[in-house]
């Protein structure tokens, strides 16, 4: 039986929630005792303890009271609304979205549970909840713009474009006075509807609503963009080529206005010249543009190329950019663009040695010239497309002799290394030109890097740590981590991979996997405060961006790692030895025990940073209690007590552990092949043929020579051929209908 | 090279550019509060170039400025401020910072009006210095001291937008007179 | 350090001005103070009336949804092979006629290729 209160418990309860809100959380769990003191079974207040505690850390304990609280009063909507707010904090959405409806089935006009379950449906992309919540709150609140919107939004992404903008503009009709111009939550609202109305494809109505009700709007960048581009859409041409040249003349480095002016005045594709000069109008316009400049080299064939080529280089030349060949390598796909830059390289160093020669260049920077154009030919012959190491070499090392303290040429010597396969010397390079400039972060990501690839784990946290935040407990790896960095958490988890550390291998993969996570949770709040702030296209991007989260070649990258690995530790359940697959079964002795060693330092180091970490941490000032101890229960919260990995590297069922990265991998990059070659080789060992039989058709689909394509539709063969009798009736048809990789 | 509005997609790779370049990093969910509350403010320079590697290829940012506007000014005006600005140094020379400088001060301008705008800079960082007073014509307001984690101060510096103001009014009066080009 | 309850109050990770400043953005975004003094002046007439014809709108495609017979054993094996929750797999039976030998297929055949 559910206790009642007496007033001053009562007011005493309100003080906990009150304390709970503004974070205070010792000063809740106090009052919250106090009451339980006296009514040792009261739901709520346990409840309301429940939740403070799971603000602690204390996630099992809090759902031990929870449940407990529950069951002394079932009839406490705070008690299924706490009760799902647990759930939603550690992130079951699904049992907090039940627990809310409990909750609001018992306290109907509950506007926070309400709340509550609307934001997570959306979360969850239950659509027609989330609609059918939006819908009581707009009911609940007709007076509140937000809530029209919210509504609006919800059909929006449910699909149902008619009913949103019907949504928006039932506000509109209700609204007595006019706007202000500087109403910012008006003004994106009538692009949030114009954005509707175009979706819906009516191009003409959108146009017509942007030129009246879109008119004055704040967002004077998008109403041009839009307008440009519904006129284009309607054949006005003439309008949209004015439309097109006013967005050139606010940023004509965006080359997508460039293509639609084009596009908009009826001009020939193959009347090469026409075609220059709409951009070389811009490049005169703009002195100091570069893609009027660079653009026509894409489409430009033959002298005119060469004409434009030349141009283009000696300007980026003089200037010394050195981005210029990373700007024109997209080029080299066409065979005579990729044999004439080389050329014109080289004859700017013969005009510039003779320049230089006839009279010795007064400033110092006639060096820059020359330096840039070797430094241009040095990178073209490291490109794959037009491969010369030793040329390569060549000209970064007379590139060098003219300026030996260049950060960059010598940045490009190690990538020369590189591609020679000397990680070794790639590495040393790399640190060397980060001696050069200490001060800049970026030659210093890329000197660990070089590091990694080298399997010098330590030295590259070492370099790593010159910039990462010398407080952090935990080290620079804690930094890291916290910082989300994810390009040195996948290069770490290679080389430790290389180097036969499965369990820090691991351990970095699953870190990788986790920061998706907070991803991907990092929307949640967003939810109710875009609609706050009344930025509503931007929410509806992030929503779009968010449903294909993992398709993110960072996912991909180290997901695809994390599976290989899986794959590996199935084949070679021994251990440690014969990680990279080539010397598997024939790893010599030697190497394997180097191995053995290097994991046996490795984990030592580990240990020796864990416990300097604590030690520190342990040191710090006690005048900053207030600092700590808030960070205590953040640091309860963090404790990591695999921090090497070594129990996901003692797994006893691989294959399983390789599902949970293989799942997002297929589901959000289908079409790259390398995640359907892997998926096969998981699904075949787990003897899943439909599935190993999806990702080979897939494969198939993708690109049918591959030789792995090959090589897996034998082995499928191979393996169901004798079996394929006690396969369940419905699953032989599939099989011999879909297996069709011989018979084509 | 590609300048353009931020979109959200973009951040995994500008939170990249960040920690590449820059020691003053932030979570992915910073990036989005500023490209969700101030869409109109944070603008990228692409690697347009870039030959695509897999069907799922993202644009490579080789430059951002993510900007946004302060929400409670101290001082009651409406200014704008710049979180933070970064060219990869495989993209420098081509004047990226500045351009990316100058299409958000814009919209600070246009959408949020913007009286001025704000920034921190490291008291060693000559380069980012040089930019912001002689090519930006930003002022020094203030040296904050240990404005930054390891210690070392910061310039606060300002920059008066109301040229961009007087420049906008202009192109109206224009627009409205007879057909001329900004 | 005990009996004090002053804390937990202040953000405790950020050690410098740039931190704190995120820190603090971030900390706020999810506080939800549903303020109505910025709201505009609203006919209230007129909003009751609009709200009347506010209704969750029948969508065309639930109204006669069809009824699919679906085999328990179907879900099984679907459940099985395919390795899909039990919701799913009835979901994909249903909208393949309860046909699992097509459903099954086409749930193999690469979705950009059927």
């Amino acid at each position: 039986m559910p206790q009642t209160l007496s007033t001053r418990e009562a007011n005493l309860f309100r003080t906990v929630i009150r304390h709970y809100e503004d974070k205070q959380y010792k000063r809740g769990l106090k009052a919250a005792e106090q009451i339980l003191k006296k009514n040792p079974k009261h739901g709520d207040t346990m409840s309301m303890k429940a939740l403070i505690m799971n603000a602690q850390g204390k996630t099992e304990e809090a759902f031990a009271l929870a449940k407990e609280a529950l069951t002394i009063d079932m009839k406490s909507h705070i008690c299924w609304h706490v009760y799902g707010i647990l759930y939603r904090t550690n992130k079951n959405f699904d049992e907090a979205i039940k627990a809310y409806k409990f909750a609001l089935k018992l306290e109907p006009d509950s506007h926070q549970i309400q709340r509550d379950l609307a934001i997570l449906q959306v979360q969850m992309r239950d659509y027609q909840g989330y609609v059918q919540s939006r819908l009581t709150m707009l009911k609940a609140r007709p007076q509140l713009r937000q809530n029209w919107t919210a509504l609006a939004i919800a059909y929006h992404l449910e699909g149902n474009l008619q009913q949103a903008e019907k949504i928006l503009t039932t506000y509109e009709k209700s609204v007595t006075t006019a706007p202000l111009k500087t109403d910012f939550e008006n003004s994106e609202a009538v692009l949030y509807k114009n954005s509707i109305i175009a979706e819906m494809g009516e191009v003409e109505r959108a146009l017509e609503h942007l030129e009246t009700d879109g008119k004055h709007n704040l967002d004077r960048l998008a109403v041009m963009e839009l307008r440009a581009r519904y006129l284009a859409q309607l054949g006005r041409k003439e309008e949209a080529a004015k439309a097109y040249r006013a967005l050139l003349d606010r940023n004509p480095e965006h080359p997508d206005y460039y293509q639609c002016l084009i596009e908009t005045l009826d001009m020939s594709k193959t009347d090469e010249a026409a075609l220059k000069a709409v951009y070389d109008e811009y490049a005169e316009k703009f002195p100091r543009c570069d893609a009027a400049r660079r653009l026509p080299l894409d489409f430009l064939t033959g002298d005119d190329f060469q004409k434009a080529a030349k141009s283009y280089l000696t300007l980026m030349f003089n200037k010394g950019v050195p981005s210029t060949f990373a700007n024109l390598k997209h080029l080299y796909s066409n065979s005579f663009k990729k044999d004439t830059l080389p050329t014109l390289a080289d004859e700017y160093l013969q005009e510039h040695k003779q320049n230089s020669d006839g009279k010795e260049q007064a400033n110092g920077d006639s060096s820059k010239g020359e330096g840039a154009a070797l430094f241009f030919l040095a990178q073209h012959y490291n490109y794959h497309m037009s491969r010369d190491l030793s040329r390569a070499m060549e000209y970064v090392e007379r590139a060098i002799e003219l300026d030996p303290k260049n950060t960059d040429f010598q940045m490009t010597k190690a990538r020369i290394y590189k591609h020679q396969g000397e990680t070794q010397k790639a590495s040393e390079a790399m640190d060397y030109a980060r001696t050069l400039d200490t001060r800049d972060r970026y030659i210093n990501s890329k000197a660990a890097k070089y590091q990694l690839r080298n399997n010098e784990n330590e030295n590259a946290l070492t370099t790593m740590g010159l910039f990462t935040r010398a407080e952090t407990v935990g080290g620079p790896l804690a930094d890291l981590i916290d910082m989300q960095c994810i390009w040195f958490l996948t290069e770490d988890g290679e080389a430790w991979q290389r180097r036969g550390n499965l369990g820090l291998a691991l351990k970095r993969f699953h870190t990788i996997f986790n920061i998706f996570d907070i991803w991907q949770e990092d929307q949640f709040d967003f939810h109710s405060f875009s609609l706050r702030k009344g930025q509503i296209r931007a929410y509806i991007d992030m929503i779009r961006w968010q449903d294909q989260l993992r398709e993110h070649p960072f996912y991909f990258r180290a997901a695809l790692d994390a599976v290989n690995l899986y794959l590996d530790m199935h084949d070679k359940p021994q251990g440690s030895n014969g990680v990279n697959g080539v010397d598997g079964g024939k790893a010599n002795g030697e190497d394997a025990a180097e191995k053995k060693k290097a994991a046996k330092k490795a984990k030592k180091e580990a240990q020796k940073a864990e416990r300097e970490a604590a030690e520190k941490a342990a040191k710090q000032d006690p005048n900053k209690a207030s600092a700590q101890k808030g960070k205590d229960a953040e640091d309860a919260k963090k404790k990591d007590d695999d921090p090497n990995g070594l129990k996901l590297a003692s797994t006893t069922d691989p294959l399983g552990d390789a599902m949970k990265f293989l799942g997002p991998l297929l589901q959000f990059s289908p079409k790259n092949i390398d995640g359907q070659l892997a998926g096969f080789e998981v699904f075949i060992r787990r003897k899943k043929y439909l599935l190993a039989l999806r990702c080979l058709n897939a494969a198939l689909a993708l690109d049918k020579d591959h030789p792995r394509v090959q090589e897996q539709s034998k082995t499928f063969q191979e393996a169901i051929g004798p079996i394929l009798d006690s396969f369940a009736p419905k699953v032989q048809e599939i099989i011999k209908s879909e297996f069709t990789a011989f018979s084509s | 090279m590609d300048i353009r509005l931020l979109k959200p997609s973009d951040i995994p790779l500008i939170q990249h550019a960040n920690l590449e370049n820059l020691p003053e990093n932030y979570f992915l969910k910073y990036y989005l509060y500023h490209a969700l509350s101030w869409p109109q403010l944070s603008y990228v320079a692409v690697d347009a170039a870039r030959p695509a590697k897999t069907p799922y290829d993202y644009p490579k940012i080789v430059g951002y400025v993510l900007a946004k506007m302060e929400e409670e000014p101290t001082d009651g005006v409406q200014h704008g401020h710049i979180t933070s600005l970064s060219v990869m140094r495989t993209h420098r020379r081509l004047g990226i910072a500045e351009k990316l400088m100058r299409q958000s001060q814009q919209a600070m301008v246009e959408t949020f009006g913007a009286q001025y705008v704000s920034l921190h800079v490291r008291v060693s960082n000559q380069a980012a210095i040089h930019l912001y007073r002689d090519t930006l014509g930003f002022k020094n307001e203030k040296t904050e001291n240990k404005y930054y984690a390891d210690g070392e101060d910061a310039y606060c510096m300002k920059l008066d937008l109301s040229f961009i103001r007087e420049q906008i009014q202009e192109a109206e009066v224009d627009a409205g007179s007879s057909e001329k080009g900004a | 350090t005990g009996g004090d309850v002053e804390d937990e109050v202040v953000n405790s990770t950020a050690k410098s001005a740039e931190d704190r400043k995120a820190a603090a953005a971030l900390s706020k975004l999810d506080t939800h103070d549903d303020d109505e003094s910025g709201r505009q002046m609203v006919d209230q007439d007129a909003l009751n009336n609009v709200m009347e014809g506010v209704v969750v709108p029948k969508r065309d495609d639930e109204a006669p949804r069809k009824v699919v017979k679906v085999d328990p054993a179907d879900v099984a094996l679907l459940v099985d092979e395919l390795e899909l929750p039990k919701t799913k797999a009835t979901e994909l039976l249903r909208s393949h006629d309860g046909d699992a030998v097509k459903a099954m297929r086409a749930f193999i055949t690469p979705s950009w290729k059927a």
